[in-house]
This record gives structure tokens, C-alpha cells and sequence, in this order.
């Protein structure tokens, strides 16, 4: 697709009047870049294509629940609010299926009665963005990390009290929360109280030893899936007998170190190649390094993309499992060096943290 | 207290006069020697019927708490009921010597319904009540390998037909053939403690009895892809191999049927090693292939190693008993991911552990009989790594095969025979409950399957 078609579709995109409409632009959409997967080798202009495509249909679906709020009798926004997206969202990685993690921060309120009508104001209008986004085809995230639930749709100061409470506490829990802030990426909403709050915990995270330690842990948790032999671990039993698990084999583990090392280095960038790229410019990467981490990502990510297909239901679903079986020989090598690049940079990771907080 | 000891003394003596002339009476060496023989023999034959009490923990650890009690419960049965069975006919086609020249090839006669002599007699090297205690419990483990085969749904009456056929005829033939004075045992075939007559045997009876059944509801997919159908307890299929290893003693060092020059202690010591080496081996080799070090595939590579080293444990030196048992791991990992690619269903992984070791175990002593040993134990020629040539090889091939086609054959007919009067496997539902419920009314977790019928399926 050109630009201007681009252009164009994000404009009627932003024009829409109903969730219908969005749903029936998102499935053209899908069914067109669905097909392009399948052909374009280069896979990064057409994941960027698909997540522009996503932003717009959710800005625009938030901006139709606001409306319907208002239609409710709760008329607009008490204060600005921002609305964040988590995960893969966050990263603007997104595949054809992709659920909805997101959080939303609100300006605070001195008076308690206005708060707690802000409060009841924004309660609404995060089920409302969710109920909205199903419509269009985005299912709720499993982990219920998302604006309709009260922990994930705060006041600035409850957010950064919460915040400081995950530093206090570092339990396995409290870390993974931090790691999924890290990926937050402003979608929409006031610009303002956006940057107040990733300021608040951004380049603050790796400063904790205790926390470091407990992140890389977390970050270590999946391992690349390939073998001594240089085999393919895939799954023994169950439906999916015989797949890759790609989604946690592969793709996580580089998204997880990435992250780690930018965390580190004070990168703000939330995309895993953004990442790779601003880890390279400061050095920390070297050139070869990082071409060769950027290739093994974009073999994973177009993967990853293939992993996605529509259920029974006819709704988007990604697995992110693949049969090997089902790739070509051609596919097949350069996955299999990639997943060797993965392990390599996830051993010397483990290695060099091993050297700075000691064994387990 | 040196008092009392005189006093007792002189109690013992007023009791037992001939004591005091105890020089007169000296037992004979050959007395002595026999009776160390008969202590040691029993002491194995009960290590080896100890050796029930593993495989009750290993089948019921890897199959489902819903079958929990009748698995258990049906080795104890079915070790009772070919007790019976070999004492009647068994131990008479294996042992009996009046069966014609000609027949005598392909089984013995006489001694049925086995009455023994009371003591053992002059120059026997041990009583004969003793050898045929020790024997019965070669019978009963090789019953409870095919067991494995049948585990999860087989009826229970079919428990008891094969128990029959089983301990009768079809393992007494094969244990004639190659200990009995048969026609592999006139060709030199070694199989010191029964790697092919007990295991093998035990291993292709499974191996009819899973083709005949089919696999266990939700084992296969339709697109011919596994399922797992985890154990229900771990820790019992541990203490199970611990159980099998101590009992092995009895089962190989026990084979030496004398205590003599101590010959029974190298057989003890290379069956150490075979076992350790499955253990590690096959630890690894699922680490190493599938990223993860699978417990019950190291658990099942410990008894290939003691399977393999059972034929060979007299005819080898110790860094081949080690090879032996190392090879077995490996083979014991393959030779399940290949049973299961050709979707057949063996929760207990009997054709692996007993088959595949088993025939590599036979196979072993074609390649490392050594010469010095053969001699020791008199059976057959050394191997191919020992100058022997070929010539064992083709023995322990030959055994394997002809030995591996007939269990397999007359297993099959039994069966198929069952199948067609009666039927072999419980119906759908029953499998579904479980056997505890289906086959003996009770469960052997009551408290944890109260709520029978809504949740046993999930089990």
C-alpha cells in the first residue's frame, strides 16, 4: 500500500461514526496485510503499516466511548486523562490478533467528592473503551491488565504511590508490573500528564540492585528454544504437538533482553528494534552485534506475525505456535540461526549479570 | 554375664547332648556348601519377589489416581494366582525331565504339581523347594512386564485368563528353552539372569496386548499427534526404581544359584554399573534432545540398564557393564519416542525398558563375552570385541528373535482369542470412572474421588 492509501485509510479510519464501521475497516485491513505477510519477505514496513493501523482504530474507538459516556448523562473528561497500551501494543509490535493490556492515569482532584465522581467518570468510560474494543475485535487481556480494571485506571498520585510501593517491594509480581510499565506507550490523551508519569519511573528502575536482580531473573524466565544438536525444541504432546512455540520461545526472550538493556541504559524507546538501534548509537551494541540481534528480531516477528489466524469463531487469534514441519528449507536455516543468535545474546546477558550480582 | 553364658551352655547341653559331641557329626563341606547356597537363594528369590512391590509403585505411579487401587491391587492377585498356576503346570514344562528326547528340545514334562523333597538331597548343591521358590518369582516379575501393556483398561477377567496361559505355557516354554536344557540352551545361548526369557518375554506380551486393546481414550489425537497422560505420583515411580534395583540383586547375583568362590559378587558389581550408567545416560540424552531432563524417561533408563546388564552381567568386564547400561539409557529414550510416533500406547513404557534393553542386553554378550568369564560360567563363547567372532552374536540374535516371535505369537493368539469371546478392554465409560470403580466398586483414593462421575473424567 502506497503512503497516500495509507493516509487515506487512517483518515477514514478517523472519520468513522460507528464501532461497526471500525470492525468491518479493521477486517479489510486485516485480510489485506494478512495477505502481504504471506508474500513480503521484509516484514518491518508492513508490521509498522499494521500497528499505524491499529492505533488509529483504537484512538478512534476511545474517542467513540467518550462520546457514549457523555450520551450516558456523564458528560466529558473532569480532567485530562491518558490512555497508555502495554505489551506488544506498547511496543507497536502488535499481530493480527492482538488483545487489549492498557492503563489510563487521570489528573488529580483535590476536592473528595469531585474525585470520587472522577473516579466513578473514568470507571465508566475504561468499560466503556473496553466493551468498545471488543466490538472492533481486540479481546480483553487475560492478565486483566487493562482500564477497566480500577488497579490499572488511577489518579496521577494514586499511580505514582503504586508506583513507589512496586520499588518498595520487589516480589515477583511487583517486577513484573514494572516490566510491563516499561513498555508503555502513549496512545492517546493529554501529552502532559503522559510524560509527568513515564518521568516518574523511567531511568529509575535499574538503580535498585535488588530490583536489576529480580528483573533480569523474570527477563531469563523463557529460554530460546533450540537444542544442543542445534534441534528445534518443539512441542511433545497436545494439540500443538510438533509447533514452535515462537511467541515464548523466541520472540519474548529477545523483546525481554532488549528491554532489560535499554532499561539499563535509559532508553526510552519502547519498540524492540527502536531499542536495538538506540543501543547501538550509545555503543553499547556494537555495529555487527546489533545488525546481527535486529536480523535474528525481524526473522521472529515475521514468524510471529504468520502464528496469528483466525479461530473457529472467526475472530483474530494468534497462537504464536508454528510447525517447523510446515516451513520450507529456506525458512527453516535462518530461523534456526537466529534462535542461535537469541541463545548466544541471552547467555552472555546471564553471564555478565552473573558477574555483577553473583551466583544464584 | 560370663556366668550366664556357661549357664546357658549347660542348659543347651542337658537339651541337646549330641552338641557336646558335635565333632563326631561335623557337617560335610558339601552339607555347608549346600546350605550356604540355599540361604543365599532364598534370600535372593524373596529380594526378587520384593521386586512385585516396585512394579506395583512403578505402574500405579504412572497411570491415573482413578485406576490407582485395581493397578496396585491386581499385581498382588495376579502374583498369587500364577503361584498356583506355576506350581501345577509351569514349573513342569520348564524344569521336568521326562519329557521325550525330541520334545525335551521344545519343552519339559514332569514334576507337576511340584512336591518336593523335604530337605535337599545327597549331593544336590541346594534344595529343589528353593529353586522352584526362586523360579516362581522369575515367572511372576515377567507377568507383572506384561502388565504394562494392559495397564488402564484392560478387564479384570482377562487379568486372570492370561495369568493362566501366561505362568502355564508360555513362559515356562521359553525359560526351557534357554535354562531348561532346551534347544537354545544346547546352542549356547547366554542369558545369565533372564534378559530375554524374563524381560523380553514380559516386554512382547505388553507389546500384543497394547496392539489388541488400542490406546487409552485422549493417548492420540486425530491428526495422530500424543497427548500426555501424566502418572499421578512421581514419588512413587521413584521409590519404584529403587525398589527394582535392590531386588535386581537378587534377581542377577541370585542367577549364580551357588555362593562357591563368591562369583555371585562380580555379577552384583557390573549390575551396579549397568543400572548407574542407564540412569545417567538416558538423563542426559532427554535433556540434551528436548531441553528438558525428564525424570521418568532417567527413571525408565535405570531399569534398561538393569535389563540390559541381566544377560550379561557374567560374561562381561566392568567398563563394558558400564557401555551396556549407557547404551540402554540412550536406547530406552528413542525407543519410547518411537512407540509413540507409531501410536502405540504404552503408559508404562514396558516394550522400551524391557523389549528394546532386553534384546540390546542379549545382544551385549554377542559383542563383549570375554573369554575368562565364559569359562566361569560355562556358557557359550566369547564375544566379537574378544576374538570370539561372529559366532555369539548370531546365538544371541537367534535367541532374541525366535524367543521374541513366540512370546509375541502365543501372547497374540491368547489374546486375540479373549478378545473374540469375550473382549478384552472395559467399555468407554467404565474407562472413564476408572477400573477402581468399574472393576471393584471401591477407589484406592476414596477421599480424593468422592465426587465420582463429575469429576473423574478430569483424573
Amino acid at each position: 500500500m502506497s503512503r497516500i492509501d495509507l493516509a487515506r485509510r487512517l483518515l477514514e479510519i478517523k472519520g468513522a461514526g460507528t464501532l461497526q464501521d471500525l470492525r468491518t475497516i479493521r477486517e479489510e485491513e486485516q485480510e489485506r496485510v494478512g495477505a502481504l505477510l504471506q508474500t513480503e519477505s521484509w516484514v518491518v514496513p508492513v508490521v509498522e503499516e499494521l500497528n499505524a493501523l491499529h492505533d488509529a482504530l483504537i484512538r478512534r474507538a476511545i474517542t467513540l466511548a467518550e462520546q457514549d459516556t457523555a450520551r450516558m448523562g456523564l458528560a466529558a473528561p473532569p480532567v485530562p486523562y491518558a490512555y497508555f497500551l502495554f505489551g506488544s501494543g506498547g511496543r507497536g509490535e502488535q499481530t493480527l490478533a492482538s488483545d487489549q493490556d492498557s492503563g489510563l492515569v487521570y489528573g488529580d482532584i483535590e476536592d473528595p467528592a469531585e474525585a470520587e465522581l472522577a473516579a466513578a467518570y473514568f470507571g465508566a468510560l475504561g468499560s466503556r473503551i473496553v466493551a468498545s474494543l471488543m466490538e472492533v475485535g481486540y479481546p480483553p487481556c487475560e492478565g486483566n491488565v487493562i482500564v477497566s480494571n480500577p488497579e490499572w485506571c488511577l489518579p496521577i498520585t494514586a499511580w505514582e504511590k503504586k508506583v513507589d510501593r512496586w520499588f518498595a517491594e520487589p516480589s515477583w509480581e511487583n517486577v513484573r508490573y514494572l516490566l510491563i510499565l516499561a513498555d508503555a506507550r502513549h496512545l492517546a490523551g493529554d501529552d502532559e500528564l503522559a510524560r509527568r508519569w513515564k518521568g516518574r519511573y523511567v531511568g529509575d528502575m535499574m538503580s535498585h540492585a535488588d530490583i536489576a536482580r529480580r528483573m533480569l531473573e523474570n527477563t531469563l524466565r523463557h529460554k530460546v528454544l533450540i537444542g544442543v544438536f542445534g534441534q528445534l525444541l518443539v512441542e511433545a504432546y497436545g494439540e500443538n504437538a510438533g509447533s514452535l512455540d515462537i511467541k515464548y520461545g523466541a520472540y519474548i526472550p529477545m523483546v525481554n533482553l532488549f528491554r532489560l538493556l535499554a532499561m539499563r541504559a535509559d532508553i526510552a524507546a519502547t519498540s524492540t528494534l527502536g531499542r536495538i538501534e538506540a543501543l547501538r548509537e550509545i555503543g553499547i551494541l556494537s555495529e555487527e552485534k546489533a545488525e546481527e540481534a535486529a536480523w535474528a528480531f525481524e526473522v521472529f516477528l515475521r514468524l510471529r506475525m504468520l502464528s496469528s489466524n483466525r479461530d473457529d469463531m472467526g475472530e483474530w487469534a494468534g497462537s504464536g505456535k508454528l510447525k517447523p514441519a510446515l516451513l520450507g528449507k529456506e525458512e527453516k536455516a535462518p530461523l534456526k540461526k537466529a534462535l542461535r543468535i537469541g541463545q548466544r545474546l541471552q547467555r552472555q546477558l546471564e553471564k555478565e549479570m552473573q558477574r555483577r550480582f553473583g551466583g544464584r | 554375664m560370663l556366668k550366664k553364658s556357661l549357664l546357658g551352655l549347660g542348659a543347651l547341653l542337658l537339651l541337646f547332648p549330641t552338641m557336646a559331641f558335635a565333632a563326631d557329626g561335623d557337617p560335610s563341606a558339601a552339607t555347608l556348601n549346600m546350605g550356604l547356597n540355599a540361604l543365599w537363594i532364598l534370600v535372593a528369590a524373596v529380594l526378587v519377589l520384593l521386586m512385585q512391590g516396585g512394579f506395583i509403585l512403578l505402574e500405579t505411579g504412572s497411570t491415573r489416581m482413578k485406576n490407582a487401587g485395581h493397578v496396585a491391587g491386581k499385581t498382588i492377585f495376579t502374583v498369587g494366582l500364577a503361584s498356583l498356576v506355576y506350581w501345577a503346570v509351569g514349573y513342569g514344562i520348564t524344569f521336568g525331565g521326562d519329557a521325550s528326547e525330541g520334545l525335551n528340545k521344545f519343552m519339559g514334562l514332569g514334576n507337576f504339581f511340584f512336591d518336593p523333597s523335604i530337605v535337599a538331597g545327597e549331593g544336590d548343591a541346594y534344595p529343589s523347594t528353593i529353586f522352584f521358590i526362586f523360579q516362581l518369582a522369575f515367572a511372576a516379575v515377567s507377568l507383572s512386564i506384561a502388565w504394562g501393556g494392559f495397564a488402564e483398561r484392560a478387564k479384570l477377567s482377562v487379568y486372570l485368563i492370561f495369568t493362566i496361559v501366561f505362568a502355564a505355557v508360555i513362559y515356562p516354554i521359553i525359560a526351557h528353552w534357554i535354562w531348561g536344557g532346551g534347544w537354545l540352551a544346547a546352542d549356547g545361548a547366554q542369558d545369565y539372569a533372564g534378559s530375554t526369557v524374563v524381560h523380553l518375554t514380559g516386554a512382547m506380551a505388553a507389546f500384543a496386548a497394547t496392539i489388541l486393546l488400542k490406546p487409552r481414550i485422549g493417548k492420540f489425537n486425530k491428526d495422530g499427534s500424543a497427548n500426555e497422560i501424566l502418572g499421578h505420583n512421581q514419588v512413587f515411580t521413584s521409590l519404584s526404581v529403587l525398589l527394582l534395583w535392590v531386588g535386581w540383586f537378587g534377581f542377577n547375583a541370585g542367577s549364580a544359584v551357588s555362593v562357591g568362590e563368591g562369583f555371585f559378587g562380580y555379577v552384583a558389581f557390573t549390575t551396579q554399573l549397568g543400572a548407574a550408567g542407564g540412569a545417567v545416560s538416558a538423563l542426559l540424552i532427554s535433556w540434551l534432545v528436548k531441553g528438558k531432563a525428564d525424570i521418568p524417561t532417567m527413571l525408565n533408563g535405570a531399569l534398561a540398564g538393569l535389563v540390559a546388564i541381566t544377560a550379561s552381567c557374567a560374561f562381561v568386564e566392568p567398563w563394558a557393564a558400564v557401555v551396556i547400561g549407557l547404551v540402554a539409557g540412550v536406547l530406552v529414550f528413542l525407543s519410547a519416542q518411537f512407540f509413540e510416533k507409531i501410536r502405540v500406547d504404552d503408559p508404562i513404557s514396558a516394550m522400551s525398558v524391557h523389549g528394546a534393553a532386553g534384546v540390546w542386553g542379549t545382544l551385549a554378550n554377542g559383542l563383549f563375552a570375554t573369554e575368562k568369564l565364559v569359562e566361569q560360567v560355562g556358557v557359550g563363547k566369547a564375544g566379537l570385541f574378544y576374538g570370539g567372532g561372529g559366532e555369539q552374536l548370531w546365538v544371541q540374535f537367534l535367541s532374541v528373535v525366535v524367543c521374541g516371535a513366540f512370546a509375541f505369537a502365543a501372547s497374540f493368539i491368547v489374546l486375540w482369542v479373549i478378545k473374540q469371546v469375550s473382549g478384552l478392554r472395559v467399555t468407554e465409560e467404565q474407562e472413564i470412572i476408572g477400573l477402581d470403580l468399574s472393576e471393584h466398586g471401591t477407589y484406592g483414593y476414596p477421599e480424593a474421588l468422592k465426587r465420582a462421575g463429575t469429576n473423574a473424567t478430569t483424573l
